[in-house]
């Protein structure tokens, strides 16, 4: 029996070392865009994320395709050595995020993350799965902490 | 999460939105993230000088997986980047890349230049290569003379290119 083929790599599919500096950064860009413009101007900068900049992961799911987006998960929170586990069922998949690297990070090196920072996370799920078969909703659990899930829409 | 490895293609699109507010607004946000980065590496600059900006990148090369040769003069700083991830990856994208994403880095780096009395010349070469050649002199005069040879050569917030005088 042959074995199963590899899955093609995802779009955007990084390895090597992270600079996870660049989360303060997200997060000064939080803070001077909301100051500056409101939260309208930030969402849809989230937005565009969720649907031009993964537009591929946006594909899959509104092809119905659920494990694209488990992959990305496993792929990038493996990479930060975030603190996570992934439920896959057949009626919902559940990403628990015990201990997010970006929050941590940003508290670290910011003392103060913005109160908007998980919007980045909220906003783009909800970008990536509009119009689809699938919600991705996201919900705080605390600090740094969360649950991501994808649930087929009634 | 937006992983840190998409930070670039979040900032594309940043900058895509501030260039539709005007020049003034990309100036401000590159000022802000200059203020930002400044926890990174004033202090090295401040007590280290050149050789604090040379420990300073070689950590960015690593992290960042950077194309880059760091060479350290007495008078200079001299940084050739040969392949540039930021531009590397706002270019290998699904959305459209910003015009002149090349312009941030002297957008935040050259305040800090003016700030610690170090004179910049950020020759980024070409927008849509993404490589470039950044030089930090303790002279002024040097500055200059670098500035002539440089292909395309990037101004900051206070100092437009080509201005020249400083």
């Amino acid at each position: 029996m042959p074995e199963p083929l590899e899955p093609p790599p995802l779009r955007y599919q990084e390895e090597g070392n992270v600079h996870l500096d660049f989360h303060g950064a997200v997060n000064t860009t939080i803070d001077f865009i909301v100051g500056r413009y409101g939260i309208d101007v930030l969402h849809d900068i989230f937005r565009k994320m969720g649907t031009d900049v993964y537009a591929d992961l946006r594909r899959h799911v509104l092809a119905g395709d659920r494990d694209e987006m488990v992959r990305h998960w496993r792929h990038f929170f493996t990479r930060e050595n975030a603190d996570y586990d992934i439920d896959v069922g057949p009626d919902e998949i559940v990403l628990t995020v015990r201990r997010c690297p970006a929050w941590h990070h940003v508290h670290k090196i910011a003392g103060a993350v913005s109160p908007h920072f998980c919007d980045q996370t909220s906003v783009v799920n909800e970008a990536i799965a509009e119009g689809s078969p699938f919600a991705i909703t996201t919900e705080i659990t605390g600090p740094g902490a969360c649950r991501q899930i994808i649930r087929r829409r009634a | 999460m937006i992983p840190s490895d998409h930070f670039t293609r979040f900032y594309n699109e940043v900058f895509k939105f501030l260039e539709t507010q005007g020049e003034a607004d990309l100036e401000l946000y590159w000022l802000e993230i200059s203020k930002n980065q400044e926890k990174h590496i004033l202090e090295l600059i401040e007590t280290r000088g050149l050789a604090g900006m040379y420990q300073y990148w070689s950590v960015i090369k690593d992290e960042e997986n950077c194309g880059l040769d760091l060479d350290l003069h007495e008078d200079r700083l001299e940084l050739h980047m040969h392949a540039c991830p930021s531009l590397a990856k706002a270019m290998d994208n699904d959305a459209k890349p910003m015009t002149r994403y090349c312009d941030h880095c002297a957008g935040w780096i050259g305040p800090i230049m003016d700030k610690t009395g170090y004179h910049l010349v950020y020759d980024a070469i070409s927008r849509t290569e993404p490589r470039c050649v950044m030089k930090v002199f303790k002279d002024p005069a040097k500055a200059r003379e670098a500035e002539a040879s440089a292909q395309l050569l990037m101004g900051w917030p206070g100092r437009k290119s080509g201005e020249g005088g400083r």
